[in-house]
């Protein structure tokens, strides 16, 4: 190693990259009136504030136990009523199964359904159904469409085109195919996105219900907005112990679908 | 009995890829056919069973009753009835790799069903038995609840095989059913293959003119989309040299590359 493996030249590729991110968010942070001082300042009080949290309300717990449940609930029927879209999808969008313009259609449903973020979902869907669990669970399970529908829609196209010309001929219909040649093919990448999307669900499952769906999302949101900082806390750990233990189910079950596939 | 008649196909920029292609196949005939790649084998192959339409010509095969259908013109419905009864034996692995090779000779008999019954419950213990049966024909009946994508190709090719039996065909067509294999796994395909030829009329396409010198009954050779040769499945090396182009040496029915570089058999 010398003075020469350093000379400047050698980092002049980083140099317009790095100047051009800086310059963008100086720019950026001076438009919306950010600066350190005032990050500082949040920082000091978050930090009191979640002191002030502390110690969690435990007489409050029992009572986190229904709506914890309830948010549960909201995620798995939005899961499962979102799985049978996203597989419904899938089949109109996969080039072997449907006819061109069934397949675009489809396609482009999934795609406009990715472009639209869950909590604006939700807002059109409040205003159909008001408050409650129905709009969430609609929700959720649209949103399952995009990821889900595209995802599966890919599976089902990459299954040897061969397989289910010879299913055609012996005589199969389109149903038939279906059931005997395609299901069993994507049935484990069905379930390995199904219980990704639980997880994801989950999660948005408190933050809409923070918007009005119920469950604990509501909880937290009615405990601060009650400025009831212990019980807060408590809403808190449940749903950080909640997502932690969905998080763990689910990759485990994934990781089980994954070794007993020898094909995969 | 199989009947083609005209068989014509041709690209959108006019390049004929059948050009009056005709033969007919009785049952007791065990009829290979051999050409060089893109000769039009496996095109013709497949308007047999209506997986394509030609522009021109037709297929006729005889349904139970014994009347003739022209696989060409006839409807899609009417298509997929036809179907039931003719087997195909697909080069390469076109099983459901995640089902068992039980069950995949049991879709031969899918389109005998309805579609409500597949959805209920598929198929009766007593289906499952004679499938079970077609898979001892082929000696594959230890591996019945294997899934098939972890057989070997040989194995799942019986497992084809297998499927066409339960399908019970009156017309049963295979296109390369051993271009993947080894040649002592060939040799076990094509004496399995061989007696199925004695109730129904067998048609297959083969790039190994010494396997069909020895187990076909007959053999039609295409080049360029025409009918060149049809006759005893013993070619001259003459012959031969023709079907695959004038850069090849043939010896003993084995092709040969001029430089005697590589040799395929």
């Amino acid at each position: 190693m010398t003075w020469r493996d350093f000379r400047p030249t050698r980092y002049r590729k980083y140099l317009i990259p790095t100047l051009a991110v800086t310059l963008l968010s100086l720019g950026a942070a001076r438009v919306c009136g950010v600066s350190l001082q005032k990050l500082q300042e949040g920082l000091v009080t978050s930090g009191l504030f979640i002191a002030r949290m502390f110690p969690p309300d435990w007489q409050a717990f029992p009572e986190m136990l229904e709506p914890a449940f309830d948010s549960v609930v909201i995620a798995f029927l939005g899961t499962a009523f979102g799985t049978l879209m996203a597989m419904t999808f899938a089949l109109l969008a996969a080039n072997t199964i449907a006819a061109p313009w069934i397949r675009n259609t489809s396609r482009f449903l999934i795609g406009l359904e990715r472009s639209l973020p869950e909590l604006v979902i939700l807002l059109l869907l409040v205003a159909a159904f008001g408050l409650g669990a129905t709009p969430a669970i609609l929700t959720l399970a649209i949103g399952c469409v995009g990821m889900m529908g595209k995802l599966l829609a890919d599976v089902i196209e990459e299954i040897d085109p061969v397989t289910i010309e010879s299913m055609q001929s012996v005589g199969a219909n389109k149903m038939q195919v279906i059931i005997f040649g395609v299901w069993p093919q994507i049935l484990p990448s069905l379930i390995s996105f199904a219980l990704f999307r639980f997880e994801v669900n989950l999660r948005l499952s408190v933050v809409l219900g923070a918007v009005g769906a119920g469950g604990i999302g509501y909880e937290l949101d009615y405990a601060f907005n009650t400025l009831a900082y212990h019980r807060a806390l408590t809403a808190l750990l449940v749903i950080l112990v909640l997502v932690f233990a969905t998080e763990r189910l689910s990759r485990g079950l994934r990781e089980k679908i994954k070794v007993g596939d020898p094909l995969k | 009995m199989l009947e083609v008649r005209n068989l014509t196909k041709s690209l959108p920029n006019g390049r004929r890829l059948l050009d009056g292609i005709s033969f007919t196949v009785e049952r007791g005939e065990f009829v290979g056919i051999l050409g060089a790649s893109g000769a039009g084998k496996t095109l013709t192959l497949r308007c047999l069973n209506g997986l394509l339409r030609p522009d021109a010509g037709s297929v006729f095969v005889r349904d139970e009753q014994d009347i003739a259908h022209d696989i060409c013109k006839i409807r899609k419905r009417q298509l997929r009835h036809m179907r039931e009864k003719i087997g195909v034996i697909f080069q390469g692995y076109h099983l459901v790799k995640r089902l068992s090779a039980l069950e995949n000779v049991l879709i031969g008999r899918l389109g005998q069903i309805s579609t409500l019954r597949s959805i209920l419950y598929g198929f009766t213990d007593d289906e499952a038995n004679q499938a079970l049966l077609a898979l001892a024909q082929v000696k594959m009946d230890h591996l019945a609840g294997t899934r098939t994508g972890s057989l070997s190709g040989g194995e799942m090719q019986r497992v084809a095989i297998a499927r066409a039996i339960f399908q019970q065909p009156t017309l049963l067509l295979a296109d390369e059913p051993i271009s993947n294999l080894d040649p002592s796994n060939a040799k076990v395909i094509m004496k399995l293959i061989k007696p199925l030829s004695e109730q129904v009329p067998v048609v297959g396409v083969f790039h190994q003119p010494d396997m069909t010198a020895k187990y076909c009954t007959r053999v039609i050779a295409i080049k360029q989309g025409k009918v060149i040769y049809d006759g005893d499945p013993k070619l001259s090396d003459q012959l031969l040299a023709e079907i695959y182009g004038e850069e090849l040496t043939v010896i003993e029915n084995k092709i040969l590359v001029k430089q005697g570089e590589s040799v395929a058999s």
